[in-house]
């Protein structure tokens, strides 16, 4: 499967709702990619502690770090994590025409807040800072881990939203706020209407309209050059090589949230390259002795109680009842997603590829373990289970 | 003390947040209490675990006692802002403009000031035949999102010292704050990564919020069933092949989840001073009303122990 999700692809994008492992997988995809001998980037977004350290991300973020992968490793890993309100900061400091300028916005008490307007959310600084590293020839391949997001849109619709906005006509409004009056038809309304906006500014101690309509008067400066750069993330997401890998959980509400998170993607007109189903609870038989004739075959030597055979039993069936509702979850999945491309406002879309990986106990961590992980990406069945 | 309690249920996505409010709820609505559970996060989970089709967003009699709604952000603020225009065909004029939003996202937690105050006025409602509440409880959103919630008044009241808005901040404050009247729920399962977060989680509580926390809450946790000796004799058989396979694997499979979940419970007790409420894993892979009950069992001895 890695072969041909890689084959070509100079972008992986890892998408899913919240906790499925989407950091785990895209740093295994990305250790995948190195192994396979490409340059390999991976961005992160909000990695757990132990990765952290497992893949000695510097605290620092927004730079890149070497990940120093075994000896004989054909290719190279460099790691970023993402830095959105760094981020957001350069690159006014970048597009702004001058100096001056990148400081007067920097300096506005509202741009914080209206920059989150702006911005949208992480989502759209992980597209941002993912078109930087795209322009860097120095990587043959781009590992992206996306932010958790309840909602697919929030990530396909931020170059739209921010096109949107840098278009519409709020700008100039803002830079002269008492337009905002021009909702307002009476004389009469308009007098209460400018009274209420006074008011609204000393309720909230901020020189709220002054501020506002001078971030808004330098920031159109700016403005152009966040739309062009908007434009060229849109191109950048519908790219033949950048690919879609679409992380699932095996848990009874996953299966709910994938389909919809499905839906989101085909309605903005993206394909899906993969589908990962994490953390699947699949027993290898292989390694085990062969099963006795017996399906209860309790030991009963010394030591051996009762009650002791009994809790295997009952560890036995309960670990049963789990594996079969994973997989009618996984069945649910499968079924959902097939409904998403038939029904699709698009037509007949090629299936995705399909991969079920094994849950590992505790949770993959160290950069070893995710290595294995890896591995796992060429042949699943390797990877067996981690219980013993 | 008039008004109902607020519990405030929160943690890192994924750790089972709604299950846990709840769990919460039908512990209490069970002892007769009024109880209202609010959703602000993720639609629809909410409505799954309490078996109804949907919640609205006015709160709706779902089970005897046990009342839900889904707070509408876009009417909390609407609502917020009736309140302390004068007239209301102002306020509804300042929100119909594309550019108030704007102006409305520059002043820094309006929208969370707009969905607590709601939630404040659930608290307030009286006693009665209709409306009135022992108990509110919180679903709060995941925790990245909560901290920016419950900070907002602390946000606000420096800004806004004066004027409607500045009581009405000032009161919210006061029942954030209020031992006797708010207690906020952490949420973790035995997973480093959940853990970690839960912590830091309690820290900002208690800290810089000032929020009054419970117990924290290890969610999923597999049960104890083998003793130390009963792990020798079962890596013994494993390694004679004295025993069969599935069993073997199974009982592997346990003796590690119960692991995890004394480590990651050890490490919250160490890390927050305070012992976690644990609460079981369900395995029947479904999570209704009715599959409810043991956690909520679990939950409400935990929480008098």
């Amino acid at each position: 499967m890695i072969e041909r999700l890689l084959e070509g692809a100079r972008v992986v994008v890892c998408l899913g709702p919240g906790g499925v492992g989407k950091t785990t997988t895209a740093a295994a995809l990305a250790v995948a990619g190195a192994q396979r001998g490409r340059r390999v980037a991976v961005l992160t977004v909000d990695p757990a502690a132990r990765l952290k350290d497992a893949l000695e991300l510097p605290e620092e973020p927004g730079r890149f770090h070497r990940i120093p992968l075994p000896e004989g490793t054909p290719g190279t890993l460099d790691a970023i994590l993402l830095d959105a309100k760094g981020l957001f900061d350069e690159l006014v400091r970048r597009l702004a025409p001058n100096p001056d300028l990148a400081e007067n916005v920097l300096r506005n008490p509202v741009y914080r807040n209206v920059a989150g307007a702006f911005a949208g959310s992480d989502a759209y600084m992980a597209l941002e800072q993912l078109l930087d590293i795209d322009a860097d020839q120095s990587f043959d391949l781009i590992v992206v881990d996306t932010p958790p997001a309840s909602h697919a849109l929030e990530l396909f619709d931020a170059p739209e939203r921010i096109l949107a906005l840098l278009n519409s006509r709020a700008l100039e409004y803002l830079a002269e706020p008492v337009r905002i009056l021009g909702v307002a038809t009476s004389r009469f309304t308009r007098g209460i209407l400018s009274a209420v906006l006074e008011g609204l500014e000393r309720m909230t101690g901020l020189s709220l309209l002054g501020d506002i309509s001078s971030l808004a008067t330098d920031f159109a400066d700016v403005a152009p050059a966040f739309r062009k750069r908007a434009e060229a993330i849109h191109t950048l997401m519908r790219r033949v090589d950048t690919r879609y890998v679409l992380l699932a959980s095996p848990d009874p509400h996953g299966a709910q949230d994938t389909v919809q998170f499905a839906g989101n993607i085909d309605e903005v007109g993206i394909d899906l390259d993969a589908v990962v189903v994490n953390r699947v609870l699949e027993v290898p038989t292989d390694e085990l002795p062969a099963p006795s004739s017996d399906p209860v075959a309790v030991p009963s030597g010394k030591g051996w109680s009762a009650t002791l055979a009994r809790n295997l039993v009952t560890c036995s069936r309960e670990l049963e009842i789990l594996q079969s509702s994973q997989r009618r979850v996984i069945d649910s999945l499968r079924a959902g997603l097939a409904d998403v491309r038939r029904d699709g406002a698009r037509g007949e879309i090629p299936e995705p590829m399909w991969l079920e990986l094994p849950a590992l106990f505790p949770a993959p961590t160290t950069l070893e373990q995710i290595q294995r992980l890896a591995r796992g990406f060429a042949a699943p069945p390797e990877l067996a289970m981690e219980w013993g | 003390m008039p008004g109902a309690r607020l519990a405030i249920v929160t943690g890192k996505g994924g750790v089972g947040k709604t299950t846990v409010a709840a769990a919460l709820a039908r512990a209490a609505a069970q002892e007769g209490r009024r109880v209202l559970v609010v959703e602000i996060a993720s639609p629809g989970r909410m409505a799954s675990v309490l078996d109804v089709d949907e919640l609205r967003s006015d709160p709706l009699e779902v089970h005897p006692h046990l009342h839900a709604v889904a707070l509408d952000e876009a009417r909390a603020l609407e609502h917020l802002v009736d309140g302390l225009l004068p007239l209301r065909f102002l306020s509804r004029q300042l929100l119909s403009s594309e550019t108030f939003r704007i102006v409305a996202a520059a002043v820094p937690g309006i929208l969370e000031i707009a969905i607590l105050a709601q939630v404040e006025e659930w608290m307030r409602a009286r006693s009665g035949r209709r409306g009135g509440y022992d108990l509110v409880i919180l679903d709060a959103p995941a925790s990245g999102h909560s901290v920016p919630l419950l900070s907002s008044p602390r946000t606000l009241s420096g800004l806004a010292a004066i004027g409607p808005l500045g009581d009405t901040v000032r009161r919210i404050s006061r029942c954030l704050t209020d031992p006797r009247r708010t207690m906020a729920f952490v949420v973790a399962i035995p997973e480093e990564w959940a853990v970690a977060e839960a912590v830091e989680l309690v820290d900002s509580l208690r800290g810089e919020l000032a929020v009054p926390v419970a117990r924290p809450v290890l969610n999923a946790t597999f049960p104890r069933r083998f003793s130390k000796k009963d792990e020798k004799l079962l890596d013994e058989a494993g390694r004679n092949g004295t025993i069969d396979p599935d069993l073997l694997i199974a009982g592997r499979y346990f003796l590690q989840r119960r692991k995890s979940a004394q480590k990651q419970g050890k490490a919250l007790r160490k890390a927050t001073g305070l012992k976690p409420v644990e609460l079981p894993f369900v395995f029947s892979g479904t999570m209704t009303w009715e599959d409810l009950d043991p956690v909520s069992e679990a939950l409400r001895a935990g929480l008098a122990a």
